[in-house]
């Protein structure tokens, strides 16, 4: 199949999936018993009040029409108000997605960049002193909570030995860069500000590292299988007949050949280091979504719950399609279908 | 190509690690608060932490200054005998942020627009006024028409934050200046705005020729309120040095703070008051025999020791340090031979009978007292159902006595220094269908007490009133009366003026703060 017409039947069955995921969300925070608007109201909010925000937050009408107004509204570009908090929804977003992003980004290159190497480590001295360190690294990692890891290595690398700060994006006292990722990374090399730059990676190195571990466990045993895997074919052996140095053979011929289902694997750990984001934010007060819809849940907030669920949705949905393309570029010879 | 990798790992690391980490700045007071400050809008905010801002960037006509309420905005006042007209004169020198006068238009302008918008803080004023109470008598007097009688008035205007009407006016929008002042403050307070990142950080800036002046030996130059929302990242930055206060930390946290030299543990008894209502309208939970084995049946000295906050267990239904509390009241202690002798007298003498009991998930202060009932109620033959609950789940419950559930674990605080505050809410049957009268008690006699305290003058009558609704209710034991929670508050040693506040939603007053070589 064209992979213009592939990637038109993946952008399709977008919408349905979409549907499915609202549907599944709006029932989840409407439908089960609870009194969001006696919570925002506040502990000793009279009936007027309570009706007043129920009547403004359209939950006096019938469910159906409730969810349709939210998705009409999402459609037009009014993702609507949180009860509690009475902010837009998508501004909400457009502040706490960068920081959740740029987490999680640098989470999922550090998962990368200590991964690989350690799978193809393994993978090289497979059965010997180093393949062992890395299993028993990698069982560590994944055994491990992350939110007893990032207690731990606040309290150690922040509290005890003050090498790293406690949490946060900044220094309370810096101001962020001006806004134009809204990731303070990108923004300070924009404006070329290395100060901020370090201090900004100095902030995120502890809580990224913390949220790499499950994922830089995964990376480097599936790298590890697909080099093992790889280094049985016949090729290794012919390229080593023909006297090509085992190093080249690694890096240039059997690593390509096993990175396709690495490149899986990092792909489908940005999602779920996005979810899992939510705990490690906690504790480093890192402001992004995962702080937001910790609050939003717990007071049944639907219309931040909507928002957050439908953008992460769509953000994994692209992500997806995104690694899908890239299949065919790492490896031309798959074809789409 | 790994040992380049290796090395410039390590150079990496070594640069991040010494480089700068910006350090705390003379007399900017940064604040650990575990709640975040999401508006600022007095017509529609209204918790701890938005008071905290409030009460920095806005004036009220009173104000709460540790246990005490003292006038703030206002000069003088003067009630009528019959408590329904309240007349205040306010200071001609108060001026908003912008220079203009806080002047009597600007107070009735600020309660019209609350009590229009309809907010959760005008719950306060909802009852006793209508759309004439607040009128300017001239330039600097303003007076309170309320529709019927309230004696304890004043104990709730330190919630009506006065704005500016200019301003409000020139962003007024289709929502009455809602979207602006959820984010802009429009005040006359000691701080006016800094940085505002939502969901981060918020800086307040000392307003030096404040008109009010500063009442400490010092003033801060400001204050950063920085959300941590867990409590280990609360104590670390509290020991490392990263900010100054840390509000609320976990009772487990509570040695590490009393052992540091450089920190302070401020813990005091306050009305943050623990009680389990049972439903005086339940299948079971309506006997009085019933509710009085219940009573009997909870080992109060175990929770002592089990809760990781220090706690004062209540005598009866008031806190002792709470005005018209009454001394000498027969309360229930853990005795589980009389709670047989209670039980004995009702429909179930043997027991046999399931209690639901209802609490917030996940909220160890309300499990605990669960399982300690569980156990004493077990000797009594009675299964204790423990059901937790997300806490809007358990507001609905509430909604009426057939949904109310046996038993259910709930804090309350009262919102003004009077007896009113504290007793009205949870006793008087009026109130049924909110969570503080959860136990939907109903005494006529209690009722007419309650509503005729509320609107006289005469403080003993009063006094006396409450006294006989105290002893009526102590007697029908509508609730098992629990503990008052300590409130606790970390403080490096070199902030100083720190005065506890009890009142709800009422925080630190950080106009009162300073710092002392920080």
């Amino acid at each position: 199949m064209n992979i213009r017409y592939y990637l038109l039947r993946r952008i399709i069955l977008i919408i349905p999936t979409l549907i499915g995921l609202s549907l599944l969300t709006f029932a989840l925070v409407r439908i089960l018993p609870g009194d969001p608007v006696g919570y925002a109201a506040g502990p000793y909010a009279t009936e007027k009040i309570k009706d007043e925000l129920s009547r403004e937050f359209g939950f006096d009408q019938p469910l159906p029409l409730q969810y349709l107004n939210i998705m009409t509204g999402m459609l037009r570009g009014d993702w609507g108000e949180s009860l509690y908090t009475r902010r837009d929804v998508l501004g909400d977003l457009q502040i706490f997605f960068p920081a959740t992003l740029e987490l999680t980004a640098v989470a999922v290159i550090i998962a990368t960049l200590l991964g690989l190497p350690a799978g193809v480590i393994s993978a090289m001295y497979r059965d010997r002193l180093p393949d062992h360190v890395s299993r028993v690294l990698s069982l560590f990692f994944v055994s491990f909570p992350a939110f007893w890891l990032a207690m731990i290595f606040q309290t150690w690398f922040g509290r005890d030995l003050g090498l790293f700060p406690i949490g946060k994006r900044l220094p309370v006292l810096v101001s962020p860069p001006p806004t134009t990722t809204g990731m303070f990374l990108i923004d300070s090399l924009i404006q070329l500000d290395f100060e901020t730059f370090l201090i900004s990676l100095k902030h995120i190195f502890i809580p990224a590292l913390v949220l790499s571990f499950g994922a830089l466990a995964s990376i480097t045993r599936i790298t590890r299988a697909s080099m093992v895997e790889a280094l049985g074919k016949d090729f290794v052996r012919m390229e080593q007949a023909i006297g090509i140095p085992y190093r080249v053979i690694i890096f240039k011929y059997v690593l390509r050949n096993a990175f396709i289902a690495t490149f899986t694997i990092i792909s489908l750990n940005f999602g779920w280091l996005m979810g899992g984001a939510i705990l490690v934010e906690m504790i480093f007060d890192w402001p992004g979504l995962g702080l937001w819809i910790t609050h939003a849940s717990l007071s049944k907030d639907s219309q931040p719950i909507m928002g957050i669920t439908i953008f992460v949705g769509i953000v994994v949905i692209l992500l997806n399609i995104l690694t899908d393309v890239a299949y065919g570029i790492l490896d031309p010879r798959i074809r789409y279908g | 190509m790994f040992q380049r990798i290796f090395v410039f790992s390590l150079m990496l690391a070594l640069l991040l690690i010494t480089s700068a980490t910006g350090l705390a700045q003379d007399d900017i007071l940064l604040y650990g608060g575990n709640q975040d400050i999401d508006n600022i809008d007095p017509a529609t905010g209204e918790n701890y932490s938005i008071n905290a801002a409030l009460r920095s960037l806005y004036d009220a006509l009173f104000i709460y200054r540790g246990g005490d309420i003292e006038p703030h905005l206002v000069e003088s006042w003067e009630v009528s005998d019959d408590a329904t007209v309240w007349t205040f004169k306010l200071k001609e020198n108060a001026v908003f942020h912008d220079g203009s006068p806080v002047n009597a238009d600007a107070v009735v302008y600020s309660f019209n627009r609350a009590m229009a918008i309809s907010g959760p803080p005008t719950w306060r004023w909802e009852s006793i006024s209508d759309e004439n109470t607040a009128q300017a008598i001239d330039e600097f007097t303003v007076q309170f028409t309320l529709t019927q009688p309230f004696a304890p008035f004043i104990g709730t205007l330190p919630q009506l934050f006065v704005v500016n009407p200019a301003i409000v006016e020139a962003n007024l929008g289709d929502d009455m200046g809602q979207s602006y002042l959820r984010e802009n403050a429009a005040g006359s307070g000691p701080f006016m705005q800094g940085r505002w990142e939502i969901g981060n950080l918020y800086e307040f800036i000392a307003v030096d020729d404040y008109w009010a002046g500063w009442t400490g030996d010092d003033h801060l130059d400001g204050f950063i309120w920085i959300i941590q929302r867990d409590a280990s990242t609360q104590l670390n930055s509290l020991l490392a040095g990263e900010t100054h206060v840390a509000d609320s930390p976990a009772g487990s946290d509570r040695e590490k703070i009393v052992d540091s030299v450089d920190h302070v543990l401020e813990e005091h008894s306050g009305f943050f008051i623990n009680t389990l209502k049972m439903n005086n309208q339940g299948e079971y939970t309506s006997d009085i025999n019933l509710r009085k084995a219940v009573a009997h049946a909870m080992n109060y000295e175990a929770m002592v020791m089990a809760q990781d906050v220090k706690i004062t267990i209540l005598p009866g239904p008031t806190p002792a340090n709470f005005q018209g509390y009454v001394d000498g009241l027969d309360y229930p202690t853990y005795d589980l031979d009389k709670a047989r002798e209670y039980l004995a007298q009702t429909p179930w003498p043997d027991g046999g009978i399931t209690l639901d009991y209802v609490y917030v998930t996940e909220f160890p202060r309300e499990e605990i007292p669960g399982l300690i009932l569980l156990e004493g109620l077990a000797e009594l033959n009675i299964e204790l159902n423990m059901i937790p609950m997300l806490w809007p789940d358990m507001v609905k419950s509430c909604g009426s006595p057939e949904t109310g559930p046996d038993i259910i674990n709930i804090y309350t605080q009262p919102t003004f220094v009077d007896p009113d505050a504290h007793l009205y809410n949870q006793y008087h049957s009026d109130q049924w269908g909110s969570f503080n009268s959860c136990s939907f008690y109903q005494n006529e006699r209690v009722n007419e007490l309650l509503d005729t305290a509320r609107v006289i003058g005469d403080a003993e009558e009063r006094q006396a009133m409450y006294a006989e609704a105290q002893e009526t209710i102590n007697a029908e034991q509508p609730s098992v009366w629990m503990y008052t929670e300590d409130s606790s508050t970390a403080l490096n040693t070199c902030v100083k003026g720190f005065l506890y506040s009890p009142m709800y939603p009422i925080t630190v007053l950080f106009q009162d703060l300073w710092m002392d070589d920080c």
